[in-house]
């Protein structure tokens, strides 16, 4: 190889790593490191990515009170709907560093309980949290809610103020931070591989068949997935082919504006389709008000304003800033549910 | 001794909504360990609240009430600031009690 082309073929690894979409021209741009910032999140277990900031238990409980009780109940203890987020960890777990109740099974498994990393409860809750708005926490608020469910589970004192200063003496306290291991496979193989693939090569016999199949214990044994579907949120693939499933009627409510609007909103975050979650199902809503002509405008004010009450003890957030005809197109294409 | 009670109690319109999650056991007497034996009862008996120095709740609990019980109600009169101590007593005779400050 020439001297020239030995320089020209380092001049092109150096293009394919610094720009691989020149290769493409025509076909989309670099990213910009603005771009890459905003989807270089994640929070590692080493803290990397952890933003400065801090919070302290007691605001934690305030923006806990207002943007996350609603689901999982003022202590996190969530028992209603959702799986609990503190409780099952013991002074001597915080001692030992393994949740000895996940060991004896039978207990219903909280988060606290499983959490190895303290970076993971904080990176969920700052991209996931509250499940209507995802993304909407500033820092300093997921370090308070961070301290305030570490509180609740007695890992930490009330007075306690976490920071990115001190996360790692938070994980040194952990229940659960010495409770994972990998030492040992998905199944229990007892040394031999868990498939034997022996080929055949003469006689073989027909083609087989590849197919997929749940035993009929199990085929089942969760009901109507389709009928417990929540929907929930802006989904940027194509719809879930619940079409299928839920014969003839479902395309229609699909287009309704009214039915895009509450998916927007994260009304459906709340309410399912046929049966009751947090808030009343729609069905159920649209029954009860059949025939009550004032009916529309009375739940457009309680939307906007929230309340509890009128289904049970759980309330429902207040929705100020939307829209009067949106809340309208949302009320209406719920009393039309059946 | 068991875990400290959560407590929070908010006044609003002149009534004092107290939320309060408990840490006990709850067994029921009927449950059965691993190895076949009855699992002795143990549960809270006795719930009171008080609010200045008066009671504004009491309750008598049985094996029915769940691991962990949340206890929610409502009382009249309280003001922010303002103390409400909460109490339990189980059938083994244990009890707590916690405080919580009304805001
Ligand atoms: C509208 C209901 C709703 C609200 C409000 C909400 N959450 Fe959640 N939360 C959920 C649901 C549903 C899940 C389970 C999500 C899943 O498993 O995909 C969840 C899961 C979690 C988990 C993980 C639990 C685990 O062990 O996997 C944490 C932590 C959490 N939420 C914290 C918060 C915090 C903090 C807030 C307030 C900022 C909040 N949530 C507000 C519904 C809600
Ligand atoms: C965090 C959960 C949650 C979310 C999100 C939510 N709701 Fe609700 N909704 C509830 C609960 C709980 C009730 C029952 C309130 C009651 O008992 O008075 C309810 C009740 C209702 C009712 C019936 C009210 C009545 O008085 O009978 C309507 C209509 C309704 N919601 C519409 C909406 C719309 C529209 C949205 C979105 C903009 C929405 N909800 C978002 C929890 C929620």
């Amino acid at each position: 190889m020439s001297r020239w082309n030995k320089a020209l073929c380092a001049m092109a690894l150096v293009l394919a790593a610094n720009q691989a979409w020149a290769q493409h021209s025509g076909i989309g741009r670099a990213a910009t490191p603005a771009e890459i910032a905003a989807w270089d999140t994640d929070v590692r277990g080493d803290f990397k990515g952890l933003p400065p900031g801090s919070g302290s238990v007691s605001h934690g409980e305030v923006v806990w009170e207002a943007k996350c009780a609603s689901c999982h109940g003022s202590f996190g203890e969530s028992n209603q709907f959702f799986p609990p987020l503190i409780g099952g960890v013991t002074a001597e777990d915080i001692r030992t560093g393994r949740v000895a109740g996940l060991a004896k099974g039978g207990e219903q498994r909280s988060t606290v309980m499983k959490l190895s990393k303290i970076s993971t409860l904080w990176d969920y809750i700052n991209r996931a949290m509250p499940w209507q708005a995802p993304k909407t926490l500033t820092a300093d608020e997921v370090y308070a809610l961070t301290a305030y469910i570490l509180h609740q589970g007695n890992i930490v004192p009330g007075s306690f103020v976490l920071s990115d200063k001190n996360m790692a003496e938070v994980q040194a306290r952990l229940p659960n931070r010495n409770g994972m291991t990998r030492k040992h496979g998905l199944w229990e193989t007892r040394g031999k591989p868990d498939v034997k693939a022996v080929a055949c090569m003469r006689n073989c016999g027909p083609e087989p068949r590849i197919t997929s199949q749940l035993p009929d214990h199990a085929a089942g044994s969760h009901g109507d997935l389709v009928e417990q579907y929540r929907l929930f949120g802006p989904v940027r693939m194509a719809a879930l082919p619940v079409a299928s499933a839920v014969p003839a009627a479902a395309p229609a409510v699909v287009s309704d504006p009214g039915r895009s609007l509450a998916d927007k909103n994260g009304c459906l975050a709340c309410h399912a389709p046929k049966q009751r979650t947090i808030g009343p199902a729609l069905a159920e809503i649209a029954s009860k008000y059949r025939g009550d002509s004032g009916a529309e405008s009375r739940l457009v004010a309680k939307v906007r304003a929230g309340g509890q009450g009128v289904w049970g003890t759980t309330p429902m957030p207040p929705f100020q800033n939307l829209q009067e005809q949106d809340l309208r197109a949302m009320v209406q294409w719920i009393l039309k549910a059946e | 001794m068991a875990d400290p009670m959560r407590i929070r109690a908010v006044a609003r319109d002149g009534v004092v909504n107290v939320r309060v999650l408990m840490s006990h056991e709850m067994e029921t007497g009927q449950r059965k360990d691993a190895s076949g034996k009855l699992v002795p009862a143990h549960f809270i008996r006795n719930v009171t609240a008080t609010h200045q120095g008066k009671t504004v709740l009491t309750a008598l609990w049985g094996p029915a009430v769940a691991k962990n019980p949340y206890l929610e109600f409502e009382f009249k009169g309280g003001q922010k600031g303002e103390k409400i101590i909460v109490t339990w007593e189980d059938n083994k005779g244990d009890k707590r009690s916690d405080e919580g400050v009304i805001n």
